[in-house]
């Protein structure tokens, strides 16, 4: 994900997570299982991760679908001009005040039209590297989200910076703290670790891309 | 020496459950082929040191799905092996023995005032009363830790007896203390009780401990004999130590193993009481009426029934002034009928006599001469191997083993009780070991009641003379025996009526019992009892050239005229 673009503003929050709107333009930076990150005006920053982009159909696209013969032109302006917002639904993970992270939830909700922008490098190595991995159990806390999918993206985006400043047991740390959460919901566990196998964290000289 | 010596003191796991009555229970952090059953772990929490045993380990999962699923063939094995190193474990029973106060940790301020408060004092090691706390760390014992509880080697009284299997560390036994109860050397056939005993043998010899007089039934003990399965040279006690063991032989003309005794001794026929042929029961097929008989010889003859009913003859008839068969005047019957005993069964008992009658070694008069030796021996300090020869039946060993023993523990009775009453003026007498072995033949629930060996198991120490027994059917010796026994060495036994008969009487049998039959023949012994300060697998030491330079060692410097004679037992 590209750090410091805005991908989009609050349109509803709660304590847990918030949904965030943007348009199609924004859409490429965001990624599925991405943490983002949203400044507070109190200067405090709340940290999440994408589980859901979601794109809703409007009246006029309901008519185009079934209209022969549809122009790119025709598409491409419906798809930009679009009167529904695309929605990103964010769960939160921590936040970071006067410079200290906390794996705990944010005290407050952000407000509407808040902006939420992409973490960058040292932002994430620094949220993931703090505490001990407590903000894990927020995501398996979560009911229907693809849970497992969530982890996966997640590790191999937060794994890949680790390695890059040298905390090549990051990847393991989290794995083993997943299994620990885990071990007593033996369907779940066995989604996550196939999720997390493919990843090719694990593989023999894998890659963590 | 350590063998592996990166495995001593290495911790292995941490507490996770269990008490007092039931083991502790520990997760291993270590692989369990790392920890062995028997190994000695010691556990420290709150202030105290707990050291106990490895009884059972065994695999566990958090979901049994893990266990059966081999998720190593759907993951990459990185991955599978962090599964497994979560929800797959192995946890040990430790039965815990002992304890003692280790005190706070040094240098921390609770330190100083505990150490003050024992300053000069001895840690005291304690039978185990509490338990540590959960995830009190267990490990592997250290030398420090076996020296702790079981004396560390090269300080007198104590010898070593063999190692310890994760980390060969040298386990003591204090012979001295050994040898103030009745000790029992146990194990199925083949599984190293002879050499063993031989060891025991040695350390009570070298270290002048204690006067032995070994039964030796099967003639190894004395000269130099060779192993049956590796036809090596076995170093007999005689060759050893020289004229401070004395090799007795049973009858005139007996040789041992080709070699000539140093003396022999018969058996006064004046010296069979009654009992000692009641107690060949069932070797010789008696008669209940054989009591009764025998008491009616001893009235009519006194200390020659024995010869008096050898010379009478079964049958013997002769026709009286009318021509009628009467008795002869030298019959049973004659004598039966004259003191009212039952014709048959007297006639019957004197038939079954014959072979007691008949034993080259059973000749007139007393045995005084070759048991005074005996007697003048065993109190000078030294040591009587007493050899069967070609005189090995059970008939040879009941008779012979329990009269000898009857006598030299009379006079030994009689000594102490001298010396009781005038303590500065008479000399105390020398502790005495009888070695018996094939115990179970003298000490079964029969012959309990009957035999010396019985009476000196119960009496302890009072009278100096204690038994070192070996047998391979412990469950054959009477429960009231073994519960005498002190310490107790056990190598495998695969009859479950022997195991319990060897634990019997001691604490945390349950636990142990599954040792006993994983023991490693030749190998391994389980040593347990009043003699050490709790139980213990040890890997025995090898009687061989080595065992006898570690033991003799200092004796082959050069030495003074009067220690040489001292060695040669003058």
């Amino acid at each position: 994900m590209m750090a410091g673009i805005e991908i989009g503003r609050a349109l509803r929050s709660s304590i847990t997570g918030c949904v965030v709107g943007c348009r199609v333009s924004q859409l490429d930076a965001p990624e599925f299982g991405g943490m983002v990150s949203i400044p507070l005006d109190d200067g405090s920053k709340i940290f999440g991760l994408i589980t859901d982009i979601h794109i809703d159909d409007d009246g006029l696209v309901r008519q185009l679908v079934t209209a022969e013969n549809i122009s790119s032109e025709v598409i491409e302006d419906n798809r930009l001009n679009r009167n529904v917002p695309v929605e990103i639904s964010v769960l939160f993970i921590g936040f970071e005040r006067e410079g200290s992270y906390s794996h705990l939830l944010p005290p407050r909700p952000p407000l509407s039209l808040l902006a939420i922008y992409p973490c960058g490098d040292r932002e994430i190595g620094g949220f993931t590297s703090a505490g001990r991995l407590g903000y894990l159990r927020h995501i398996l806390r979560a009911v229907d989200l693809p849970v497992a999918e969530i982890l996966a993206a997640h590790l191999r985006q937060a794994g890949a910076i680790q390695n890059k400043n040298g905390n090549g047991d990051w990847v393991e740390a989290a794995t083993r703290e997943l299994i620990t959460l885990l071990r007593d919901d033996y369907a779940t566990l066995n989604t996550v670790l196939g999720s997390l196998a493919d990843t090719h964290l694990y593989l023999q000289g894998g890659s963590n891309d | 020496m350590t063998e592996n010596p990166g495995m001593e003191g290495k911790n292995i796991g941490y507490i996770v459950g269990g008490g007092l009555r039931e083991s502790l229970r520990v997760r291993l952090t270590v692989d369990p082929q790392e920890v062995q059953e028997g190994a000695f772990v010691v556990v420290e929490s709150g202030g105290w040191s707990f050291y106990g045993l490895v009884t059972d380990l065994a695999l566990g999962a958090t979901d049994p799905r893990f266990a059966d699923e081999q998720s190593e063939e759907r993951l990459p094995a990185e991955l599978a092996k962090l599964l497994h190193g979560q929800t797959l474990y192995t946890t040990l029973e430790m039965l815990p023995a002992l304890m003692m106060e280790t005190g706070p940790e040094p240098g921390s301020p609770a330190y100083m005032e505990w150490a003050n408060a024992h300053l000069g004092g001895d840690e005291k090691v304690l039978p185990v009363k509490t338990i540590p706390s959960h995830h009190a760390i267990a490990r592997l014992a250290r030398s420090s830790d076996i020296a702790q509880i079981f004396g560390a080697p090269g300080v007198e009284g104590n010898f070593v007896v063999g190692t310890t299997r994760e980390q060969d560390l040298a386990v003591c036994v204090n012979l001295k203390k050994m040898i103030q109860r009745s000790a029992g050397i146990f194990g199925a056939t083949g599984s190293g009780k002879s050499f063993l005993t031989r060891i025991v043998l040695a350390g009570l010899i070298h270290n002048d401990l204690a006067s032995t007089l070994i039964f030796d039934m099967h003639n190894e003990y004395g000269w130099d004999d060779t192993a049956s399965d590796t036809n090596t040279k076995v170093a007999g006690l005689r060759n050893k130590f020289g004229a401070r063991v004395r090799i007795v032989g049973l009858g005139r003309d007996n040789t041992v193993r080709g070699q000539t005794p140093d003396f022999y001794l018969e058996i006064g026929e004046e010296d069979i009481t009654p009992e000692d042929i009641e107690l060949l029961s069932r070797t010789l097929n008696l008669r209940e009426t054989t009591p009764t008989t025998l008491e009616a010889l001893q009235q009519s003859f006194g200390k020659s029934w024995f010869h008096e009913f050898s010379q009478m003859k079964v049958g013997a008839v002769v026709e009286d002034e009318n021509g009628k068969k009467v008795p002869a005047a030298d019959s049973v019957a004659y004598w039966a009928n004259q003191n009212g005993v039952n014709v048959a069964a007297a006639e019957g008992l004197r038939s079954k006599l014959s072979r007691v009658f008949n034993l080259p070694y059973v000749v007139s008069g007393q045995m005084e001469n070759a048991l005074q030796t005996i007697i003048a021996d065993l109190s000078a300090g030294k040591h009587i191997v007493f050899s069967f020869g070609k005189h090995e039946s059970d008939l040879d060993y009941l008779l012979v083993t329990n009269i000898l023993t009857r006598r030299i523990r009379e006079t030994w009775g009689k000594r102490v009780n001298e010396f009781r009453s005038n303590p500065g003026k008479v000399k105390e007498p020398r502790q005495l070991v009888v070695v018996v072995e094939e115990a179970h033949k003298l000490l079964n629930r029969e012959m309990a009641s009957q035999t010396t060996f019985s009476t000196i198991a119960r009496e302890m120490r009072k009278y100096y003379v204690t038994l070192l027994v070996i047998d391979q059917r412990p469950s054959q010796i009477y429960d009231e025996v073994m519960s005498q026994l002190g310490t107790r060495i056990s190598g495998w036994l695969g009859d479950e009526d022997d195991i319990h008969a060897v634990l019997s009487g001691l604490a945390g049998r349950d636990a142990l019992r599954g040792m006993l039959a994983h023991l490693q023949p030749k190998e391994e012994v389980l040593m347990l009892g009043w003699g050490v300060p709790m139980p213990i697998l040890l890997r025995t030491r090898r009687y061989d050239d080595e065992f006898w330079k570690e033991l003799l060692g200092k004796e082959t410097e050069k030495k003074s005229p009067e220690e040489n004679l001292k060695t040669l037992g003058y």
